[in-house]
Formats: C-alpha cells, sequence, structure tokens
C-alpha cells in the first residue's frame, strides 16, 4: 500500500518535474532577486524598498496579463471562438471593482460576489448571438459589443463613477493587500490564483465538456451531427472565460488602483491575441509563456529604446508569426514530437 | 414521366410497425432548382435500402433531408411513427439514426480514438462534467476500443485522423456512426474513393453489422454490382424524382432503369 503510493508520488514528481521547478523558482523568486541586490531576505519580508519589490510588481503584472490571456485562450484556441470583445471581459471586472469599492465602499467578498453576476450576465449577451453567427461574424458582433461597452465608459455622463476619459482613480485598497505596502503578499496571492485558474483550465480541456469545445473548433458541423448541442459548450467555455477574464481585472483594479479606458478598447483584445500568438493558440502554457515574454519585451523595449519601441515590437511579433507560427509553445510541442518520430524511425533501421 | 413502376413485391402486406423510415411528398428546391421532388418512399425495418441514380440525381440532398441538416421546402419526414422534419440537426442520433457523409467528415487533429470518444459519449449523460477527467468515463473508452477493433483500425487509434490513408479515414468515419449504436445508418457512398481491393472488405463490414445488430442500412452507392448483390430494396432517383423502386431483380429489368441510368449497359448477373 505504501509502496504504491510512493511510487505514484515518485511518478508525480517525474512527471510534472519542470513544472515543479518552475513552481519553486517563482516562490524564491523574490529572495533571489532580493539577495542579488544585497537585501536581505528578511527586508524583501517586511517589504521594504529595491529590486526586488520592483520585480514582484512586474511579476504581479505578468500574472495577470497571463490570466488574461488564459481566458482567451479558452474561448479562441479551445473553442475555435473568434472574439474581438475579449477586452470587455477584462474591463467590466476592472471597473466593476473600481465602483463597487470606491462609489459604494463595498468589502472584497461582495464586490467579488458582483463580479460573478456581472461576468455571468455578460457571457450569456455574448452568448445570445452565438447561434446566429460563426467564425468572422461572431468576431465582427463582439467587437461592436465591446465597443459599445468602451463608448459607455468613456461618456462623461457616467463621469462620476467612471471617470471618462481619464481612467477611474482613487480607488481605496483595503489595508491587507495594498500593492504598495503589502507587494509580498499581493505577489503570493496573484501567483496562487494564476496557478489555481492554470489547473482549473487543463482539468476542463481533458473534461468531456473540454474535449467538446476542442471538437467544435475542430469540426463544429460534425460535433453537431455527434448529437451534441454545440450552443451550450460555447456557452459554458464563454462564462468560465469571461468569470476568469474578470478576475484578472480585479486583480487589474486592486494593483494598479487606476483603471484605464484603453482596457475596454480593442488594443487591449489584440494583446491578449498577441500573448497567444507568441506563446502558442490552444496550448494553455502558451498564454503563461506569451504573457512572460510580451510584458518583458514591452518593458524592455520601452526601457532602453524609448519612443520607438512599439515599431520594434511590431517587427517583433511579424517575425514571430513568419518563423514560429505555432508559437513558442505550439512549436516547441510540434518540433520534440517529430524529433522523437524522427528518433524512431533511424533506430527502426538499425532494429 | 407517365407511368411510375413501383414495386408490388417488396412492400407487399407490410405493416406499419415495420416501416421504419418514411417520407411523404418530400420536396427541397434551391431557387429554380428542385433538388428533391415530391419523393414518398417507405423502408422496411432491417432491411438494406440503397438509394442510386445518377449524379445530380438529389440522394445527397434527400439523405440531407432524412438526417435533418437541411429542412425541407414541403413534406414530412417520419421515423417510426414520429414527425422529426423540423428536428435540429443535433437530435437525429438522439432518435437513433447516424449520418455518414461522401466526403469524409472526421475530426482531423484528432486521434483515431478520440474521435470515436467523442461520438461515445454524445448519447451519455457526463457531457458537462467538466471538473472531471474525460479518461475517468471507462465506459466510453470500452465502447470505443470495441467499435475500434469492429471497424479494424486497432492498430491505427492513436494516429492523427488526418495522416490515416483514405480507406482508413472512410472506416472512421463509419466506426463514429457506429459508436452510439444508432438503429438506422444513413451512408453516403461508404466506398466513395476508395481502392477497388478495399471495397468489398467494407461492404462485408457493413452487410455484418446490418445483419448482426439488427440495423436498418440506407446506402447510395454507385457501384452496380454491390448494390445489386446486397440490398434488400432499391429506389432509383433521376432528376430528383423516383424513377422506380423495387427489389433488385426488378429494378435491372426495368427497361426505363437501364436508359436513365445504366444506360442500358449494365447486364444483371444472375
Amino acid at each position: 500500500m505504501t509502496q504504491t503510493s510512493i511510487s505514484t508520488r515518485t511518478a508525480f514528481f517525474a512527471k510534472h518535474r519542470a513544472s515543479l521547478g518552475v513552481l519553486l523558482l517563482l516562490i524564491l523568486m523574490p529572495f533571489i532577486v532580493g539577495l542579488f541586490n544585497g537585501a536581505s531576505p528578511a527586508t524583501v519580508f517586511v517589504n521594504g524598498n529595491g529590486q526586488s519589490k520592483f520585480i514582484q510588481g512586474l511579476a504581479i503584472e505578468i500574472f495577470i496579463l497571463a490570466l488574461y490571456a488564459l481566458s482567451f485562450d479558452l474561448i479562441f484556441g479551445i473553442t475555435g471562438m473568434l472574439s474581438f470583445g475579449h477586452s470587455m471581459f477584462f474591463s467590466v471586472g476592472a471597473y466593476l471593482t473600481g465602483i463597487a469599492i470606491k462609489s459604494f465602499g463595498l468589502s472584497l467578498p461582495a464586490t467579488l460576489g458582483w463580479l460573478v453576476i456581472a461576468a455571468i450576465i455578460q457571457a450569456l449577451l455574448f452568448g445570445m448571438v452565438l447561434p446566429r453567427v460563426k467564425g468572422i461574424t461572431f468576431a465582427l458582433v463582439t467587437l461592436g459589443i465591446a465597443s459599445v461597452f468602451h463608448i459607455v465608459v468613456m461618456s462623461s455622463e457616467l463621469g462620476p463613477y467612471t471617470g471618462s476619459d481619464v481612467g477611474l482613480q482613487g480607488v481605496i485598497v483595503p489595508d491587507f493587500i495594498s500593492p504598495a505596502n503589502e507587494r509580498l503578499r499581493f505577489y503570493f496571492i496573484a501567483l496562487t490564483v494564476l496557478i489555481l485558474v492554470y489547473l482549473l483550465y487543463q482539468r476542463f480541456v481533458n473534461s468531456p465538456t473540454g474535449r467538446v469545445c476542442i471538437a467544435i473548433r475542430e469540426n463544429e458541423g460534425r460535433a453537431q451531427m455527434l448529437g451534441y448541442n454545440t450552443f451550450y459548450f460555447k456557452l459554458a467555455a464563454l462564462t468560465i472565460s469571461s468569470l476568469t477574464a474578470a478576475l484578472a481585472g480585479f486583480l487589474h483594479t486592486l494593483y494598479q488602483p487606476i483603471v484605464s479606458p484603453n482596457t475596454a478598447g480593442l488594443g487591449f483584445t489584440v494583446t491578449a491575441l498577441l500573448i497567444l500568438l507568441i506563446g502558442g493558440v490552444g496550448t494553455l502554457n502558451g498564454a503563461l509563456v506569451g504573457a512572460v515574454v510580451f510584458r518583458l519585451l514591452d518593458y524592455g523595449l520601452r526601457r532602453y529604446i524609448g519612443e520607438s519601441a512599439s515599431f520594434i515590437s511590431g517587427a517583433v511579433y511579424v517575425l514571430f508569426v513568419l518563423f514560429i507560427p505555432y508559437g513558442i509553445v505550439g512549436t516547441w510541442r510540434l518540433k520534440s514530437f517529430q524529433i522523437k518520430q524522427g528518433w524512431e524511425r533511424l533506430l527502426g533501421l538499425f532494429r | 414521366m407517365v407511368h411510375r413502376p413501383r414495386s408490388t413485391v417488396y412492400l407487399e402486406g407490410i405493416m406499419d410497425n415495420e416501416i421504419i423510415f418514411e417520407t411523404k411528398n418530400l420536396t427541397k428546391q434551391f431557387g429554380a432548382l428542385v433538388a428533391v421532388d415530391d419523393v414518398s418512399i417507405k423502408v422496411r425495418k432491417n432491411s438494406l435500402h440503397a438509394i442510386i441514380g445518377p449524379n445530380g440525381a438529389g440522394k445527397t440532398t434527400f439523405f440531407n433531408l432524412l438526417s435533418g441538416n437541411i429542412e425541407p421546402t414541403s413534406g414530412s419526414v417520419i421515423f417510426k411513427g414520429r414527425d422529426i422534419t423540423h428536428q435540429p440537426v443535433h437530435r437525429t442520433i438522439h432518435y437513433g439514426i447516424g449520418r455518414s457523409f461522401q466526403i469524409t467528415n472526421i475530426f482531423p487533429n484528432l486521434t483515431v480514438f478520440e474521435n470515436i470518444r467523442l461520438a461515445a459519449q454524445a448519447l451519455g449523460r457526463d457531457n458537462f462534467k467538466f471538473w472531471q477527467a474525460a479518461s475517468q468515463f471507462k465506459q466510453y473508452e470500452a465502447r470505443t476500443l470495441e467499435v475500434i477493433e469492429k471497424v479494424g483500425l486497432k492498430d491505427r487509434a492513436q494516429t492523427l485522423a488526418r495522416t490515416l490513408p483514405h480507406g482508413d479515414q472512410r472506416k472512421l468515419e463509419l466506426g463514429i456512426i457506429l459508436a452510439p449504436d444508432p438503429e438506422v445508418l444513413l451512408l453516403d457512398e461508404p466506398t466513395a474513393g476508395m481502392a477497388a481491393e478495399q471495397v468489398p472488405e467494407l461492404i462485408a463490414l457493413i452487410q455484418d453489422i446490418q445483419k448482426a445488430g439488427d440495423k436498418t442500412v440506407m446506402l447510395v452507392e454507385h457501384n452496380m454490382n454491390v448494390v445489386m448483390s446486397v440490398s434488400d430494396a432499391i429506389t432509383v432517383m433521376h432528376m430528383g424524382k423516383v424513377l422506380a423502386e423495387g427489389t433488385p431483380s426488378e429494378i435491372a429489368a426495368n427497361k426505363e432503369v437501364q436508359t436513365a441510368y445504366l444506360g442500358g449497359l449494365y447486364e444483371l448477373n444472375v
């Protein structure tokens, strides 16, 4: 009995060695960065100012972006629905959090409760058009819905709540999670949320429901002929995606305490698309890798090149699409599969 | 057409409960083109019923009407005494009607196993258990292995469907519709594009499935030898209309059919 449990445990560690290594690295990272800059772990632990705190901030931004990109991968990469309104899923979460805390003085759990309701409602809103439109038409309709939301957010009538084109500012974040004074705690909360969502997504993709979503991406007509009412599966994917994106928006508002109206625009949807193209569409891991590359590239270019950063980053994306068409993770999987097959064929010659 | 010869032998004295599929004045118009024109047929339960006709006769459109892929302009489709004319396409299989396509219709980027597993899972009650791994539902996997073995793709289970040779893709498609164990199989040219030597194998498989499983098979097929040797009944379509129906020997003897379709060249080897 114990023998088997030990061997399954070893098997588990062997199988997930890489992921566990990355996880350990992420847990230790704030302290390691601190040590490199001469700050003791104790200083890091009490959130002393320094390089470590800055890197933590960058990492939190990456976690939030990764969460957002994951949610887009579920509907675009897994279910095959190209939505151009995905930034709305994020910014509804972001704005709602800000308004609930600032204008209505709600507590965090109450805010989260409202967030869940709003996320489900907007998934249903997108779901309403699902049976009628497919492919590029769905992209355009979602773009339309999101544009309406963008205009509403920017309108001066809602200024007292949303801050119209200036953005929502002055959200008072509760002390225990304040990104300024308790950043290490925020770092670990964001990391935990990301890991939990990622595991949930992995499970979803391998569940009966997720497998049908993949079938819908591959050949929706055939999936219907098999007897699946594809509408419900698409709606399930949309709902889970919407909840995740709203959660990313929630963390975004708490971390930044500012919500820019740009998060509701088309540009932010394209950000998610770019992250997936860099990391690999439909791979889930790709969303995480893509978010890291995207944010670091953005940060590095802005810091060292300045004004012309977006020109260079545009060129980099073009190179990505040309030479790594399946993204980092997708190409990696393809190549390792091909190399494995090639080896087997080569070995077969000598057998 | 002056007279439309109808079979006397095949449907003689048939009881209502022996008819599994029936169409009444089924018509489908695409603009000015009448693809299926006033077709009324009856299909006997547990029979192998072939639909033949020249290209453009409306055979595939007729199948699309039966399986609910398109809605008829007028007329109705009755399955086991129940009107299923306006049911959405995803209900078809729930009634027990499986449909294969002339142009291979599979999930190209999934493995053979997953293609069939999805078909096996479809009618179960576990489709929305998103918190459990699909591999935990052993009943679907067992059914999948059973079907894979039956259609002879056992060695190919983990191959991606798109990398299969064409003949194996046709077998996979047959496997996909067998997995939910439907009562009626609508096979639209199951041997289309297959190498000649593979055809008898597949036909034997279809016959075996029909006989062993008490199933009704409706078949669109161009290979006359196959049709004449395996069918219990044949419906000949021409320009969207039913030209003739009856047993294979009746059809082969029918002058009108010979001129319209067989070109007077086909001779029945009996």
